[in-house]
């Protein structure tokens, strides 16, 4: 019983890791850093938005290097 | 106990294609790569005994081509028997890149690795990065990302170098 659960773990963590769940590496941003990629394309509206957001909810705005965009620094 | 190596082998098959990336105090891998503009092999071999100042850049990148510019100025102040700016360029389609390599007219070579194979090496965590290396081949400095102004705190560690090699001047 304790064998046969020790393998389902494995197979699940291995499962889990050679999933289609990946993070996008810094270098290969290339189509990710498309004007048409980003959460917003127009920066400002993006900033005018976020600004809003913060002032009301308190909320950070995401988006960029989770999302679309370069996420260069 | 059984669990504890299922736990430890489910962590390292989670790991396993995690790149490590390459601090200072470590070798900087060598590698050999075309020129962007003449296609001559750039190798970090051939600048071995030079203080080599590595960037890496894409054409997609915006802090990227702010430095670019910023870096040909070092160059040109710094460079010479002694010391070496080295770009890589990992744009997939490096026609892209050498659009803005005709614009800026860059004094230092741009090498161009379109299959990404040099920042996986480096473990690069963000783009750019740019790594300054000794003659010796070994990393002294690590700088991630670039503004206006993030010379102003790498040209100081520069001269450092520059004043302790073996065949400053000022020594």
């Amino acid at each position: 019983m304790r064998l046969a659960a020790s393998i389902a773990a494995l197979a699940l963590v291995a499962m889990i890791a050679g999933s289609g769940c990946t993070t996008v590496k810094p270098w290969e941003r290339e189509t990710l850093a498309r004007t048409d990629m980003t959460w917003s394309p127009d920066p400002l509206e993006a900033e005018f938005k976020g600004h809003i957001e913060f002032s009301k909810e308190g909320a950070l705005v995401g988006g960029g290097a989770g999302g679309g965009g370069c996420g260069c620094n | 106990m059984r669990k504890c190596y299922v736990a430890t082998l489910g962590l390292a098959l989670l790991l396993a294609g995690a790149a490590a990336a390459v601090e200072p105090g470590e070798k900087a891998p060598e590698f050999e790569r075309p020129d962007l503009d003449t296609g001559a092999p750039v190798s970090l071999e051939a600048y071995r005994g030079k203080i080599v100042y590595l960037d890496f850049w894409a054409s997609w990148c915006p802090p990227c081509q702010v430095s670019l510019p910023q870096l040909d100025a070092l160059q040109d102040e710094l460079g010479g028997d002694l010391f070496q700016v080295v770009a890589v360029n990992v744009d997939q389609d490096p026609r892209k890149a050498m659009r803005i390599l005709a614009q800026m007219g860059l004094s230092y070579p741009s090498a161009s690795d379109p299959e990404m194979s040099l920042p996986e090496a480096y473990g690069l965590e963000t783009m750019p990065t740019s790594y300054l290396i000794d003659g010796d081949g070994v990393v002294r400095y690590v700088h991630h990302g670039f503004r206006d102004g993030d010379l102003e705190q790498v040209r100081p560690i520069i001269r450092d170098l520059l004043r302790a090699h073996p065949a400053s001047p000022a020594r």
